[in-house]
This record gives C-alpha cells, sequence and structure tokens, in this order.
C-alpha cells in the first residue's frame, strides 16, 4: 500500500522522458510511477509498459450491438404487422441498411464513451473534489511503498 | 519563449476572452435572444390559429420551414468536417477552428431539429415520429425517408455532441485551475476528474479516434438521407441520384462559410489573432472554393441529366427554374455559390479578411437560396398544369426563420462566454510541433 510520493516536476517533455526513462533503469517498477501531463507525449505508454487501450472492444460491440439491435427491430415491426407499402417486399434491405447504419454508428459511439469513462475512471469523486494541478508541467510522482 | 511560457499565455488569452461580457456582447445577445423569442411567439401563434398563416399550402407544401431544415442541418456539417475528416487526415489546422466549429454543429442540429416539428404544425404530437406501435398496433414505416430523417438527425445530434464534450474535456480542467468560486465548482464537475494521466491520455486518444472515424461516415450519411427526403420521390428537378453527393458539398460549402463568418469577427472581438491566423483562414478558404467547385459541377451535371433524360416533364423543370416565377432567386443562387467564390483562385482575395467575411455571408444567402429554389420550383409545377402555382413565405415564415438565426446565434454567444473557444490542448499540441519543426530546421 502506498502512503508517500516523490515528485519532480519538468518544464521539458524531453528532460521529462529522460527521467521517467532513468527511473525505469533504476529498477522503479511501472506500477509505482504516476505520470501528469498537459497534453500526451509519444513514448510514455512504452516507458510505462501501458497495453493499447482496450476501448476499440467496447466500440466494436457497441456498433455490433447497434447493427443487430436496429436490423432486429425493423424485422419485429414489419412481421408484427406485415403491410405492404409501395409494392415493395416486407423486407426490403436497401431501405433498412439507412436506419442500421444510423444505429450502429449511435451505439458505437454511445458504447465508445460509456467505454473511455469505465476505462479512464472518470467520473472520479476525489478529483473532482480535490483536483491535481499540473499548471503546464510534466509531472512524475514514484509511489513509496510502506 | 519555452513551450511552457507559450501554453501559459495561450491559456491565459484564450480563457480571457471568458472574462466578464462587455456590453456589446450584452447588446448582441439581446437582439439574438429577442429575435429567438420572436420565432417562438409566431411558431405558438401559428400552432393557436393554424398552419393557414403560413404560405404553404397546395402545390407548394414544404416551403420555408424545409428550406431552413435543410440550411441549418447544412450549417452543421463543416462541424464534424472539420473536427473528425481533418483530423483523421491530421490537417494541423484544424485546431484554430475545430472548437468553435463543433459548438457551431450542435446548435446547428438543434436549430434544424425544431423545423419539422414547426413544419408539423400540431407539434405536440411530434412524438408520433419515433418508432413505437400506434393504437392499432401499425409500426413505423421504415421504407420512408422521412422516417431514415429521424434516425439520422437524432444520431449526429447525439455524437456531435459526445464529440464536442469530449474535445472540452482536458481543456476544461485548465478553467478549472483558473476560476474560482461557483464557476470553479462548475468546471470541476464538468471535468470529472481529468488530470492528465497516462492511462487517461492513452483512452483519449482512442476515443478520439475512434469518435472522428464514426462521425466521418455519419457526416456523410446524414445530408444524403436528407437529400432523399427529395429523391426519393418522383418530383421532376427532385428525383435524381446526384442528390445525395451533391448535397454533402453544398452542406459542406455553406458550414465552411459559415466558419469563416464566425471566426473573422470572433478573433478580433476576442483577441485571439495569434492562433486564428490568416494564414489558418485562408487554408479554410481553399476548402470553401474546393465544395464550391463541386457545387457547381452538381447544378451543371442537374441540368446535363434533365437534358439528357429527354422527359418533358424534367426539362420543363429546369426551364422554369431559369426563366420562370423564381428565376431572379436562381440567378443570386448562381452568382453567390459559383461566380463569388472563384475570386479565392486569387490570393490576395483569400488573405483579405474583409473579402473572405463577405463572401461567406454571400454564400450563405446562396445556400439558402438553393435550398428554397429547389424545393420551391419542383413543387410549384410538377406534372399537371391545373394544379400548378406558386409559393410567397408569409410574414410568420420569416419571423420563424428569424427567430432560427436568434436561437443559433445567443447559444453561440453562451459559448464564447462559458467555454474556451479554440482547443487549448490541441493548439499546445501543434505549438509544440511548430518548436520541433523550427529546432529541425535550425539543426539543418
Amino acid at each position: 500500500m502506498s502512503t508517500k510520493a516523490t515528485q519532480w516536476r519538468f518544464e521539458r517533455e524531453d528532460e521529462f522522458l529522460e527521467k521517467l526513462r532513468e527511473l525505469r533503469r533504476q529498477g522503479v517498477p511501472a506500477r509505482r510511477l504516476d505520470v501528469l501531463m498537459p497534453i500526451p507525449v509519444a513514448g510514455v505508454e512504452e516507458v510505462l509498459e501501458l497495453r493499447p487501450s482496450p476501448l476499440r472492444f467496447f466500440t466494436l460491440a457497441g456498433a455490433v450491438m447497434g447493427a443487430v439491435a436496429g436490423l432486429a427491430f425493423i424485422l419485429y415491426t414489419v412481421h408484427d404487422w406485415p403491410l405492404v407499402t409501395g409494392g415493395k417486399p416486407l423486407v426490403s434491405i436497401p431501405p433498412f441498411v439507412v436506419v442500421v447504419f444510423a444505429c450502429t454508428i449511435l451505439l458505437g459511439g454511445l458504447a465508445s464513451l460509456l467505454g473511455f469513462l469505465h476505462l479512464s475512471r472518470m467520473p472520479a469523486i476525489p478529483t473532482i473534489v480535490a483536483p491535481l494541478e499540473h499548471e503546464n508541467y510534466y509531472v512524475i510522482r514514484v509511489q513509496e511503498e510502506a | 519563449m519555452s513551450l511552457r511560457a507559450c501554453a501559459e499565455k495561450l491559456e491565459a488569452d484564450v480563457l480571457a476572452a471568458m472574462r466578464k461580457p462587455s456590453a456589446a456582447w450584452w447588446i448582441a445577445l439581446f437582439i439574438a435572444a429577442g429575435c429567438f423569442a420572436l420565432g417562438m411567439g409566431l411558431w405558438l401563434y401559428m400552432m393557436l390559429t393554424g398552419m393557414g398563416v403560413a404560405g404553404i399550402r397546395h402545390p407548394v407544401g414544404w416551403g420555408v420551414f424545409i428550406t431552413d431544415f435543410v440550411f441549418w442541418v447544412g450549417i452543421a456539417h463543416s462541424g464534424t468536417l472539420i473536427s473528425a475528416v481533418l483530423f483523421l487526415f491530421r490537417a494541423q489546422f484544424r485546431s484554430s477552428f475545430n472548437r468553435f466549429a463543433e459548438a457551431m454543429t450542435v446548435f446547428a442540429v438543434m436549430t434544424a431539429g425544431l423545423f419539422p416539428l414547426i413544419h408539423l404544425g400540431r407539434g405536440w404530437l411530434a412524438y408520433w415520429l419515433f418508432p413505437y406501435p400506434n393504437d392499432r398496433l401499425l409500426w413505423v414505416n421504415f421504407r420512408s425517408p422521412l422516417l431514415w430523417d429521424v434516425f439520422a438527425v437524432s444520431t449526429y445530434f447525439t455524437i456531435s455532441a459526445i464529440f464536442f464534450y469530449v474535445g472540452l474535456i482536458p481543456d476544461l480542467a485548465l478553467v478549472r485551475r483558473r476560476t474560482t468560486g461557483l464557476r470553479n465548482w462548475l468546471y470541476r464537475l464538468l471535468a470529472i476528474g481529468w488530470t492528465g494521466t497516462a492511462p487517461q491520455w492513452n483512452h483519449y486518444n482512442q476515443l478520439y479516434l475512434f469518435l472522428a472515424a464514426l462521425a466521418t461516415p455519419l457526416v456523410i450519411s446524414v445530408h444524403s438521407v436528407v437529400s432523399w427526403d427529395f429523391a426519393m420521390s418522383i418530383v421532376p428537378g427532385w428525383h435524381t441520384t446526384i442528390f445525395a453527393p451533391y448535397f454533402v458539398a453544398g452542406a459542406i460549402f455553406s458550414g465552411t462559410a459559415m466558419v469563416i463568418t464566425l471566426a473573422v469577427p470572433m478573433r478580433r472581438i476576442l483577441r485571439l489573432e495569434p492562433y486564428i491566423t490568416v494564414d489558418h483562414i485562408e487554408k479554410l478558404s481553399k476548402l470553401l472554393l474546393f465544395t464550391s467547385l463541386i457545387v457547381t459541377y452538381a447544378y451543371v451535371v442537374e441540368i446535363a441529366l434533365a437534358w439528357y433524360s429527354g422527359h418533358a416533364f424534367e426539362t420543363q423543370h429546369f426551364s422554369y427554374r431559369f426563366f420562370g416565377d423564381y428565376a431572379p432567386l436562381y440567378a443570386v443562387m448562381v452568382f453567390c455559390n459559383c461566380i463569388l467564390p472563384l475570386a479565392i483562385f486569387w490570393r490576395r482575395a483569400r488573405r483579405s479578411l474583409t473579402f473572405l467575411f463577405v463572401m461567406s455571408i454571400a454564400v450563405n444567402i446562396g445556400m439558402w437560396l438553393e435550398r428554397f429554389v429547389i424545393i420551391v420550383t419542383a413543387l410549384a409545377k410538377e406534372y399537371d398544369p391545373y394544379s400548378w402555382g406558386t409559393y410567397k413565405p408569409t410574414y410568420v415564415e420569416v419571423g420563424i426563420t428569424l427567430g432560427s438565426f436568434g436561437m443559433f446565434f445567443m447559444f453561440f454567444l453562451l459559448f464564447t462566454k462559458l467555454l474556451p473557444v479554440v482547443s487549448i490542448t490541441e493548439i499546445k499540441e501543434r505549438q509544440r510541433h511548430e518548436h520541433e519543426s523550427d529546432a529541425v530546421a535550425v539543426r539543418a
């Protein structure tokens, strides 16, 4: 369990990245390193051994669910009350594609947002109540283990 | 100046725009809110009195309300184009415009969404549009383009609003740091605890990329669906396959013009000249020229298709468009959309902000007229000469249209005082990129 932290802050991105690499070389495990960045820095993921975000699975699941649910709903409605309009077959795929497409994008987008909030642990009450500000510095914090 | 100093200055400059509003801002807000109230009042009057107070009647059943709907959906499009499509193309200049273009998208879709309800007459029955079975358990018709519109526009609004909010999160955390009291708490809540840790940025970048990837086909589909409201019918002048790409290009054209209309005065009033430069606006004007050329091409192809079809009603329709009752409007439309933007080929014109501002307003007028001409001329003289007629909007339709502009500008003015009007985080990234390029140049 971590009790206190040692902190460095940098104005320059390259110095920040170099310090981060140095800490890793010194054997500080990635799980004890926290960084705060005003803008994303390329290379940090590698140093901290972060895997690519699994957000894509949320997007994919949402989009597939949107497509399947949209199509299933339309097919249900046209069979529930089979009314022929304009001499078209009950299952008229081309016009249905438009609605299915909209449902795919809608649920894909919503699932992506929810996935992001879940993976980033947001909304985060502790940092809403007491925000961690870094004032355009790149910050490294090493959590000391008790 | 160090990058950090640049970032601090950028934050101070952008957040200065959010300070106490000036008297001019209050006057502008009062005028916009007044127009909005007038529009809402006239809508109420129309609901209480009946649709007869509007000019739409047989044979022209679609008039200014549908023109306004298509116009505002079109305005929305360039916001998504600038945020999503230019993001995927890694166009650096987008960061000067994307925030307020995204805000513009959200407000324009909200405005557009009102018009089908206004046009319905009995607005309180708008929920009939949604897919649920009626009293006789009959479902909505999924083969109808009007229902596609319900899905397309509501999806577009949702995704645009998500995109707008997600882009704001890191900036809301910056505003949080520089505000106090009740405002500070508001931004704390809106920033939902963002701190900029590595995992947060990791997920955030993925989210932004996926939203851009989802919004890009959406932007194309939404205006295609709007165009199919017309093209799926067998009305001469509407029933053509070119409508979808033609409408999408027109939407981006008018939306880009609106971005220029807003950017030129805004950069000056809010003192954002260092971040929205003439170079950036010049790049945007090239996009305007490109889409103007596509629109011009569509106008020509539309005529060629009518001629080549040998269809008497199609050719009659186009001759009516050129020489009939609405010919002056058609001429103004061609001048504003096809001829005037050609001046952008001339470097001095595209670097003159005064010219671009005036031209962007002309393009917006031209694009509104384009929708009016397409809708009204096709319905005024359809097939049977016995049922030909003309249409003239009444003061109710003009007032409600004015109200829609009031609504849009009212929301936009409130946005300028409540949220950062340019994306601070993205401009910081752009500044880093420029610093790196400078460093490489110095070493070389």
